[in-house]
């Protein structure tokens, strides 16, 4: 093991009371251990530095291999948050940091940062001390979790006036908690936070009541704060410092809120209509104050807190392991190469294989070059509208009187899309490049090359860039005097709750509403039933997926994602958009059991009910294993006295070369179910009719 | 009317957008490789490439300016598609309708197209600040130029300022987790990584601030036109 100078032993600055730096908690041991086998130290200079025999820091290191502190497993996790608390009080010049670890316990991360806090303030504080408070829910936490510790001559000083907001960690709580707690004196600030104008802010400050409680906070030596991101999830925007939508636009530049007052990126105060307004302490007198504490943690709060540090309104950080080393990754710390080992933590994981093969000429021609090829296949099914390969149109499709269907999205699905091209399916496809929507002008080609005079329906998947392509093209097409009707598809029920049914993206289960809106307009119903139909296939289509493997794109050429060695991901998007869950593949009849039990749980089938079902590879699975994955999925129908009315097992809409299945099922009534068994002609999807 | 912007000015404009996106397109895709699909720079560099031409091939003698930029729109959304293409054609649009029937523009006039495009992005695309979007880069240029306009500074020093606070906010990206478009799903990942969107947003931002002060137009107070 390479050895360093005892010099280094200057980077750790020991606590005034025990000698002991604030993130090895009260543990001698830790101290030692990390001195020997991360600062690499010598025992004598560790003796020396923590002010004991070398005989002591013998047995501590014995007594560290024994205890299993120095195992390789358990110091990893142990010295995680050592390291990102060495490299944060390093990187930004602190006297102290403590990292707790980031997932430990079932407690809510606020109050295992109060908690963390109150440790930390309990044993910095003295007698004598004035100590201001800002306000927040860690804050709060700090105040319930801190025990006295028997000094004298404390005082409380709030920070800020106080709000009437209905929250429990209120300036005036958060101050009033702490004082009661280490048996201080509160000192409150009796006026409200942020007042109706600057006129009457000084005109308060002028009673003598405020006037002796700000000349309390001037004498604050010591103060806790927290730090407020301005999210929109953020509780700033609740509290009575920051509620009015009217003034945000002068904090555009705003990332973060101390004490009621704003800070850029670059931890700068943003001044603005509130700061006149605002009764409490000033950012300037806030970095003036000998020891500032922060307690905050979440990644939400990452550029607040960096723009805090930045700033120089801590001198004392409180965080968990995941956030401090988000704030590190954000403002682009290296680790330097201090230890004899590298530091794994600092590092992102190396992917095992950087680049996938595939079978392409260029990836900017791959997309064309496939359209090429898949109208030469099936030409006597498609064909390009206008010479264009991005639009194409049903040979056997558009006629007049009838509803045209227009549907589309990127490629990459095949033989999503334009396999469900045909008679009974729909009449023209547009395609945009891999995973990116068509842009409006081939999706205007194919609304007029599907238009039969009584309106055109389009059905696409919901996702940002589809849905903006596509209302574009039917605000063009209605201004041409065509009638249009849009139905964006959500079946995959793993990407967002029932309660938000609108936000959820539109995978697999497409193939079931393609096929019940081509049936429609193939019938020749009018415009408002073809719609009413699709939207009804839509609302009774269930899809979850699950991927064992991601994806990877023809210009990179490599993993879209990474997944664990033994790891599934259930809920996963066909673009690789994250799922509900991770967890170990098991067996491939579990597997199918996690997919089918949110299906049933949501689509709640009663005994007798038929379904349609889309056993779909998302392209890499082969049929042998979606055949394993169906018997399970008909022992469990079986089981809940579900009838099967048809089954479809393959490759019907896929995301590249993901490996991984989706299971679709469409809850079928009368209506849909003659729709379903319509006759259609499609590339990948041919039905000769009912036999009867 | 020597100081006022014409048609011209503006395909010189996008001429030095174009040229610049095409240099920058290895580095912008190589950052959305880190945290996307890989394809911004490519998206980027065909889409004002495609506005060129289609600047090129138009008549653009005597137009009113917003033809201009519909020109631009129609073939940058036609040649882009995706996410990107609507949003910048948005942008585009949004300046079309700020210009309107005008054959020119004043400098301060010239300053709140900036405003436009990124208020015609905010629209489309309902991104806010932080979400570690191209509005990171441009909702700061346009309160910049907003503020500026308001303190009464030269237009040249406006632009500047408004490039300054796009880069800026670009650079800002880095702390931020994605919490729209494929990146989200990245989540903490994201941590550290510049925004391929933001940083094109800035550049072009940059490009657009030095084009028009390279017209020798923009040095004038408020007032004149």
């Amino acid at each position: 093991m390479a050895r360093l100078k005892p010099s280094s032993v200057t980077a750790v600055t020991p606590n005034p009371e025990t000698g002991i730096p604030l993130r090895f908690g009260d543990d001698p041991l830790l101290w030692a251990t990390w001195l020997y086998y991360e600062e690499g130290m010598t025992q004598g200079d560790i003796a020396e530095a923590i002010g004991v025999s070398r005989a002591t820091i013998n047995a501590y290191l014995a007594d560290a291999r024994a205890r299993g502190v120095v195992n390789i497993q358990i110091v990893q996790e142990k010295f995680q948050s050592l390291t990102v608390s060495n490299a944060l009080k390093d990187h930004f010049g602190l006297e102290d940091c403590m990292v707790i670890p980031t997932d430990g316990g079932d407690r809510p991360l606020t109050q295992r940062l109060g908690a963390a806090g109150a440790h930390v303030l309990s044993k910095l504080m003295k007698s004598g001390d004035t100590l201001g408070v800002t306000w927040g829910r860690s804050m709060l936490a700090m105040a319930m979790a801190m025990r006295g510790r028997d000094l004298q001559d404390l005082r409380v000083v709030q920070a800020t006036g106080g709000t009437t907001a209905k929250i429990k960690w209120t300036p005036e709580a958060c101050a009033t908690r702490l004082a009661e707690a280490v048996g201080a004196r509160c000192i409150p600030i009796s006026a409200p936070a942020i007042v109706s104008s600057a006129a009457m802010r000084d005109l308060l400050l002028r009673e003598s009541v405020l006037s002796e409680q700000f000349a309390a906070l001037a004498d604050v030596n010591r103060i806790v704060l927290g730090i407020s991101s301005l999210r929109p999830e953020s509780t700033i925007h609740t509290s009575g410092f920051f509620d009015d939508a009217r003034l945000h636009g002068d904090y555009v530049e705003a990332v973060g809120s101390i004490a009621g007052r704003f800070i850029n990126a670059r931890g700068e105060p943003v001044v603005g209509p509130l700061d006149a307004r605002t009764i409490g302490i000033e950012l300037s007198a806030l970095r003036k104050i000998d020891q500032r504490i922060a307690v905050a943690g979440g990644f939400d709060k990452v550029p607040a807190m960096l723009a805090a540090l930045r700033g120089g309104y801590v001198s004392v950080l409180v965080t968990d392991s995941a956030t401090g080393l988000g704030i590190l990754t954000a403002d682009s710390y290296v680790a330097s190469s201090r230890r004899s080992a590298p530091a794994p933590v600092l590092d992102a994981p190396a992917p095992r294989r950087s680049r996938v093969k595939k079978l392409i000429n260029n990836p900017s021609a791959v997309v064309d070059e496939s359209l090429e090829g898949a109208v030469l296949a099936h030409g006597h099914l498609i064909a390009p509208i206008g010479g264009s390969l991005r639009s194409l149109v049903a040979r056997d499709g558009p006629r007049p009187g009838k509803v045209g269907l227009v549907i589309g999205g990127g490629a990459g699905h095949e033989p999503g899309f334009l396999g469900y091209v045909g008679r009974g399916l729909a009449d023209a496809v547009a395609i945009g490049n891999v995973f990116a929507a068509p842009p409006p002008d081939p999706i205007i080609a194919c609304t007029l090359a599907a238009n039969g005079g009584a309106g055109v329906l389009y059905v696409y998947g919901n996702y940002s860039g589809d849905v903006m392509n596509f209302e574009t093209a039917a605000e063009m097409a209605q201004a041409e005097g065509i009638a249009v009707r849009s139905i964006v598809t959500t079946d995959d029920i793993a990407s967002s709750p029932l309660e938000n049914r609108g936000g959820r993206r539109g995978v697999a289960g497409n193939v079931f509403v393609y096929k019940i809106a081509g049936a429609a307009c193939d019938r020749m119903l009018p415009l408002e039933t073809c719609e009413a139909l699709t939207r009804r296939a839509n609302a009774q289509t269930y899809t979850v997926g699950l991927a064992l493997e991601p994806c990877s794109m023809p210009d990179t050429q490599r993993a879209t994602f990474a997944l664990g060695d033994d790891d599934i991901e259930i809920g996963v998007g066909v673009h690789g958009e994250p799922g509900v869950a991770r967890q170990r593949l098991g067996t491939a009849d579990e597997a199918a059991d996690l997919m089918i039990d949110r299906i049933l749980s949501e689509m709640n089938p009663s005994e007798g009910d038929r379904v349609a079902v889309l056993v779909n590879s998302l392209g890499g699975t082969p049929m042998m294993e979606l055949y394993v994955i169906n018997r399970r999925l008909r022992q469990r129908l079986k089981a809940r006295g579900i009838g099967v009315h048809a089954t479809w097992v393959g490759h019907y809409f896929t995301s590249l070369d993901m490996v991984g299945v989706s299971l679709s099922l469409l809850h079928l009534d009368a209506t849909l179910t003659e729709l379903l068994d319509a006759p259609c002609n499609g590339a990948a999807m041919y039905c000769p009719g009912p036999s009867h | 009317m020597t100081d006022a912007i014409l048609a011209p000015d503006l395909v010189i404009m996008f001429r030095a957008i174009s040229a610049r996106m095409t240099e920058d397109r290895d580095y912008l895709s190589e950052l959305d490789g880190q945290i996307g699909d890989a394809d911004h720079g490519t998206s980027m560099a065909q889409g004002f490439a495609a506005v060129v031409r289609a600047l090129h091939d138009a008549d653009l003698a005597d137009v009113p300016l917003s033809d201009v930029f519909s020109i631009a729109a129609r073939s940058f959304l036609n040649a882009v598609g995706g996410a990107s293409g609507p949003l910048y054609a948005s942008a585009l649009m949004s300046a079309a309708a700020f210009a309107g029937d005008a054959r020119s523009l004043a400098p301060t006039q010239t300053l709140q197209l900036i405003e436009a495009m990124s208020a015609g992005i905010a629209k489309r695309g309902k991104a806010a600040l932080g979400d570690k979007t191209m509005m990171d880069a441009w909702s700061p240029a346009a309160h910049a130029i907003r503020t500026g306009l308001e303190s009464d500074l030269a237009p040249e020093a406006v632009l500047a300022r408004a490039a300054a606070a796009a880069r800026s906010g670009a650079e800002a990206t880095r702390a931020m987790i994605a919490s729209r478009g494929r990146a989200a799903r990245l989540g903490e990942r994201s941590l550290g990584h510049l925004d391929p969107g933001a940083t094109s947003a800035a550049t072009i931002i940059e490009v657009i601030a030095a084009a028009l002060c390279a017209t020798g137009k923009m040095g004038q107070g408020p007032g004149s036109s």
